[in-house]
């Protein structure tokens, strides 16, 4: 096996923080739902391609994708908070909640499918061709707009439950609902606020989708296993965990690709994920 | 009662299998053999998720595992088709049991994190196949191996093996489901830690669960690689399988053999039916709808909400047991060693997260007697009964039952050396029956009886206990009262030599106190050794031996009651008098 | 000030309580005494809005609150040291006060009211930036006081505050109480420990199987013999 060049190298290092910031920003969402609310949002996946087509679909009608956040967000929080409605007015268990979002993501997927066919679609944007070169390496803007966008999220989301009274609130409900209600804190408004936000991410991480990858409504459950295995690895409820998990697994990743096959690459997550599963199981 | 099922199994074989000789085109059998596949996959993948609770969303690994073998067998190594199908079982089996090995070890990996850890299981075997010289990218490719004619056509075998694959599957989930390991599994869904306690051994029995659960969704693995005749890592480690598999589970019922079999003909069906009318999309939107709507409305499933109707309808039908005739609840406790040690422990300590809730307690439980264990909350008490009965390991300290060390003994040997407890908040298995969680402790406590036997003894301590008539209820039915007598049945159900009470009369009203202490006075008279914790004074004054007496985690005063409840010590330290 | 009329509280079908009604005064102090699985915690709760009544009256200075949602009751200026503490515990000393006074009649008093829990418990000043789940129960149990305290309550309901605690820290925390109910705070306690509870209360409650079953000062009380007997032994 040769070694591959240092260019090469640093190139694959690149992109292993690039894709990472995507694992991070799918799976912000996904982290503080199940922690903080014990509700495992399978559909997350599916509702992010959703965000990805609809970029997609505004797009090609002219739209900047950046600016079609401005409607993406707003309705996936009116999504995310009808969901959220659903699982409570029903008391549906954390385990059952991945069941009934199991279910969701098939009717999204047959839904994107239906709109969209099984084809794969490409957005065409003005972003998608810019490239920056700094020393030997390249660095396409999608990719470094993915990583800002995680990266503010994450922080904002951080600082949010660090240090605003609201955000003290939501980590009290996760910890004891009940005793935070009678300390005034308002559960079930709060908890319809979270999960609105967690949706309006995983929009936001759809618009990232569709400016670096080629959409197919199959590509939904791609992601599925590395996203939960950051999400683990990275701490339930913890803001800036599923981020530095994700950018752990990305460059793992990548230099496994750099040093083998590229196709060995999944095995990376999904071993760091039992390790750490089986290693420290309190943890999670 | 065996051989009838037995027969009908048989004859449902006999007359299923007759279908090929019908002349239906290829068409049809091609789709029975579907629905029967799936029925395999659906029901092995009961036996372990629905039954004990662990749900699995690794199917398809196994599933995949099996197919592999099969294919691999057949294209590289020239083995006739019917002979890798064994092998395909047992690779399967194996690789699900080494897997077990180690997760089930871990008791935080129970709920979500085992459905997440075993669907990542299967990517990273997918990944394994893919790359390695298993697969290497392109499929296997089945079309040259000859397919044994079993039946007049080649879609007629395939229906054949499923049918013949179905029926085992079914028999085999029956017979475990009737089985001390199938009721060991329903234990374990609904209180894991109490089954053991119980005398289950969890840790063998989930892994039993898993390996015939595998090995069977293995060989369905090898009959489909042989089916589709080509095999691809893509199809085959998809996300359908588990997805199917949980939802014909959920949708037909998971608590009964037979529920998943409905789920998967109903799921097969509905979508064949959208595939034939080129809706394919719209079928899979219709399964995840109906997978929401069957565990927001219907979390029992349809075959399981038409069961429970059925045994509402039987429970009138319960034989009358004679209540005169309890049994002996201890078989070794002759009369003549009264006054012996019969358990002892020696500096036993144990703190959680640095509060110390025991230190250095010496204890002396006498054959025969009933010691009070008394002392204010959070002295103690209950640690100590946890300690004795496996729930917790001490940190320090030797329990000595019978000359034996039982701190070294897993819970479950604990309980069949014949220690039984209860619990302060009674914990029955909450969707088996009275007479179920009953029974359960007498089939795996000292003398292990046999099925029939142990749903005998456990009429005539339910008699005892005067539930008689609620065996067939569900504990959420009983009220307070009638919950911890239940708790007491269960405990006296598995003969035990000791009995480890904890506040049995906690939350009793006056009369149901009297109640109480006419039955434990009953059970003392046949000479069993009892422990029991107690806030109730009159219940520790009219019932003991012997008191000992814990304060902060430590033996502050032991001996007659009546004298011991008068030291100041015990006054101040369980009475709160802090100024006296 | 506070009235309860004849609720009833049930978990399941069966009622955990029912047709209790107690009364405290503006700045009393009473306390509710009762056998294990009586009912006592289930009566603090519902006050506090943990749960919701079923049937009867909950009247906070005439004002009806059994209709509120759960998170209005503290906005009323009622607070709860819950049985078991029920402390946020992978959250700061610090930030477990801070949500005590997340009412907002409590937010704008809260550098005040943190200085006066740390007046009176000093150790918590020493430990405010630590995790409360590391803290002894003791000081947890401070702590849950403290939270109380921090919600600038009119009425201030303590459940088995005793509970696990050395008669070192049982005497302290009995001494904070009566200190609070000094400042002009009513406050209902519930204890299993009735001689403790007796001394210090104006009034008094007996809580048996869901009803009450006397009622009266504690000197009336300790004077019937059966009563004597139940608690005291």
């Amino acid at each position: 096996m040769a070694l591959p060049s240092l260019t090469l190298l640093g190139q694959s290092l690149l992109s292993g923080i690039f894709i990472g910031a995507l694992y991070g920003l799918l799976g912000l969402g996904l982290s503080l739902s199940w922690g903080m609310l014990r509700q495992i949002n399978l559909a997350h996946f599916a509702l992010a391609f959703l965000g990805a087509y609809l970029t997609y679909q505004l797009a090609g009608a002219g739209m900047d994708p950046l600016a079609t956040l401005a409607v993406i967000v707003p309705c996936f929080f009116a999504l995310g908070a009808l969901m959220h409605w659903l699982l409570a007015r029903f008391s549906v268990s954390a385990f059952n909640s991945l069941l009934v979002t199991f279910g969701l993501t098939a009717i999204i997927e047959a839904l994107i499918q239906w709109i969209w066919t099984a084809d794969f679609r490409r957005m065409e944007s003005a972003y998608g061709e810019v490239k920056f070169r700094v020393g030997g390496l390249y660095v396409a803007l999608p990719e470094l707009l993915t990583l800002a966008m995680a990266l503010a999220l994450s922080l904002a989301a951080w600082a949010w439950l660090r240090h605003t009274y609201t955000g003290k609130a939501m980590r009290a409900i996760a910890e004891d609902a009940p005793i935070a209600a009678a300390f005034g804190v308002d559960v079930r408004g709060l908890s319809l606020l979270l999960s609105g936000l967690c949706a309006a991410f995983a929009g936001v991480a759809g618009l990232c989708l569709a400016l670096s990858y080629t959409l197919a409504p199959g590509q939904i459950y791609a992601w599925l296993g590395v996203v939960f295995a950051a999400v683990m690895l990275g701490g339930l409820g913890n803001p800036l965990g599923p981020l530095v998990a994700g950018i752990v697994i990305g460059v793992s990743e990548a230099l496994t690709m750099a040093f083998t096959a590229p196709a060995w690459a999944p095995l990376v997550s999904f071993s760091l994920l039992i390790v750490v599963l089986l290693a420290r199981p309190g943890r999670i | 009662m065996r051989g009838r099922a037995l027969a009908g199994f048989a004859a449902a074989g006999l007359a299923l299998s007759a279908v090929p000789f019908f002349g239906l085109p290829a068409f049809y059998e091609s789709f029975l053999y579907l629905v029967l596949h799936w029925i395999v996959l659906a029901v092995s993948w009961n036996i372990l998720s629905g039954y004990s609770g662990y749900f699995s969303f690794g199917h398809g690994a196994f599933f995949g595992a099996g197919m592999y073998t099969t294919a691999t067998l057949a294209t590289k190594a020239g083995v006739p088709f019917l002979w890798t199908l064994p092998a395909a079982g047992l690779v399967a089996a194996v690789f699900g049991v080494a897997l077990g090995a180690v997760v089930f070890r871990l008791p935080r990996l129970r709920g979500e994190l085992f459905a997440l850890l075993t669907l990542a299981v299967t990517f990273v075997l997918a990944t394994i196949v893919l790359n390695t010289s298993i697969d290497g990218g392109p499929g296997l490719v089945l079309s040259a191996v000859p397919l044994p004619a079993i039946g007049p056509s080649p879609s007629s075998t395939f229906y054949l093996l499923g049918l013949a694959l179905a029926l085992a599957t079914l028999w085999i989930a029956r017979e475990i489901q009737r089985s001390k390991l199938g009721t060991g599994l329903f234990a374990i869904h609904d209180d894991e830690d109490v089954a053991e306690v119980l005398g289950v051994p969890t840790y063998r029995y989930k892994l039993a669960a898993f390996g015939v659960s595998c090995g069977l969704a293995g060989i369905a693995g090898g009959i489909q690689a042989m089916f589709v005749s080509y095999v691809t890592v893509g199809e085959t480690f998809s996300i359908a399988v588990p997805l199917y598999v949980v939802l014909m589970s959920v949708l037909g019922g998971s608590r009964h053999w037979f529920g998943p079999a409905v789920g998967a003909a109903v799921v097969t069906a509905l979508l064949y039916a959208f595939t034939a009318g080129d809706y394919a999309v719209a079928g899979r939107a219709a399964v995840g709808l109906i997978l929401i709507l069957v565990i927001l409305f219907l979390p029992e499933g349809i075959f399981g909400q038409a069961v429970r109707a059925l045994e509402r309808r039987r429970v009138s039908a319960a034989p009358a047991i004679d209540a005169a005739d309890p049994p002996a609840p201890s078989a070794a406790t002759p009369g003549k060693a009264e006054g012996k040690t019969l358990l002892e422990a020696r500096g036993l300590s144990k703190a959680f997260r640095g509060v110390q809730a025991l230190a250095e307690v010496d204890l002396e439980v006498r054959r025969g007697e009933i010691l009070g264990l008394v002392g204010p909350n959070g002295s103690g008490k209950s640690t100590l009964i946890n300690l004795v009965s496996g729930h917790f390991r001490p940190d320090s300290g030797r329990i000595l039952f019978e000359g034996r060390d039982l701190a070294a003994l897993q819970a479950h040997r604990i309980a069949r050396t014949g220690l039984a407890r209860t619990y302060q908040i009674p914990r029955p298995f909450a969707h088996l029956s009275v007479l179920e969680n009953v029974a359960l402790p007498a089939m795996f406590g000292r003398d292990a009886l046999p099925r029939g036997e142990a749903g005998h003894e456990a009429r005539r301590w339910l008699a005892f206990t005067g539930l008689a008539a609620k065996a067939m209820s569900l504990p959420g039915e009983l009220n307070l009262h009638q919950r911890k007598f239940l708790e007491l049945a269960r405990a006296l159900a598995s003969r035990p030599g000791l009995l480890l009470l904890d506040e049995v009369f906690s939350g009793l009203t006056h009369a149901e106190i009297d109640d109480a202490i006419r039955l434990i006075r009953a059970i003392r008279a046949q000479g069993a050794t009892i422990v029991f914790v107690e806030h109730v004074i009159r219940a520790v004054m009219e019932l003991t031996d012997r008191i000992v007496v814990l304060s902060y985690g430590r033996v502050i005063a032991e001996g007659d009651p009546r004298a011991v409840m008068r030291e100041p010590d015990v006054v101040a330290a369980y009475l709160g008098k802090p100024h006296a | 000030m506070l009235e309860v009329e004849r609720i009833r509280v049930s978990y399941g079908a069966a009622p955990a309580i029912s047709e209790v009604s107690i009364r405290i005064g503006p700045g009393e102090l009473a306390c509710v005494v009762g056998p294990n699985g009586a009912g006592k915690t289930t009566l603090i709760n519902a006050i506090a809005g943990l749960h919701s009544i079923e049937a009867g009256a909950l009247r906070l200075d005439g004002r009806d609150l059994s209709r509120l949602p759960r998170h209005a009751f503290c906005g009323e200026g009622i607070a709860i040291v819950p049985e078991g503490r029920r402390l946020f515990a992978g959250m700061s000393v610090r930030e477990n006060l801070e949500l005590g006074s997340y009412r907002r009649a409590a937010r704008a008093r809260r550098a005040e009211s943190l200085e006066r829990v740390c007046g009176v418990f000093p150790i918590l000043r020493e430990r405010l930036e630590q995790p409360a789940g590391t803290l002894s129960g003791g000081q947890q149990q401070m702590l849950a006081i403290g939270r109380a305290l921090m919600a600038q309550p009119r009425l201030l309901l303590l459940d088995e505050p005793s509970l696990g605690l050395a008669p070192a820290v049982v005497l302290a925390v009995l001494d904070v109480i009566k200190q609070i109910n000094a400042g002009g705070v009513a406050v209902l306690l519930v204890e299993q420990n009735a001689a403790l509870a007796l001394e210090i209360a104006a009034r008094a409650y007996v809580l048996e199987e869901g009803r009450i079953a006397a009622e009266g000062s504690p000197e009336a009380l300790l004077a019937q013999p059966h009563i004597r007997r139940a608690y005291l032994g």
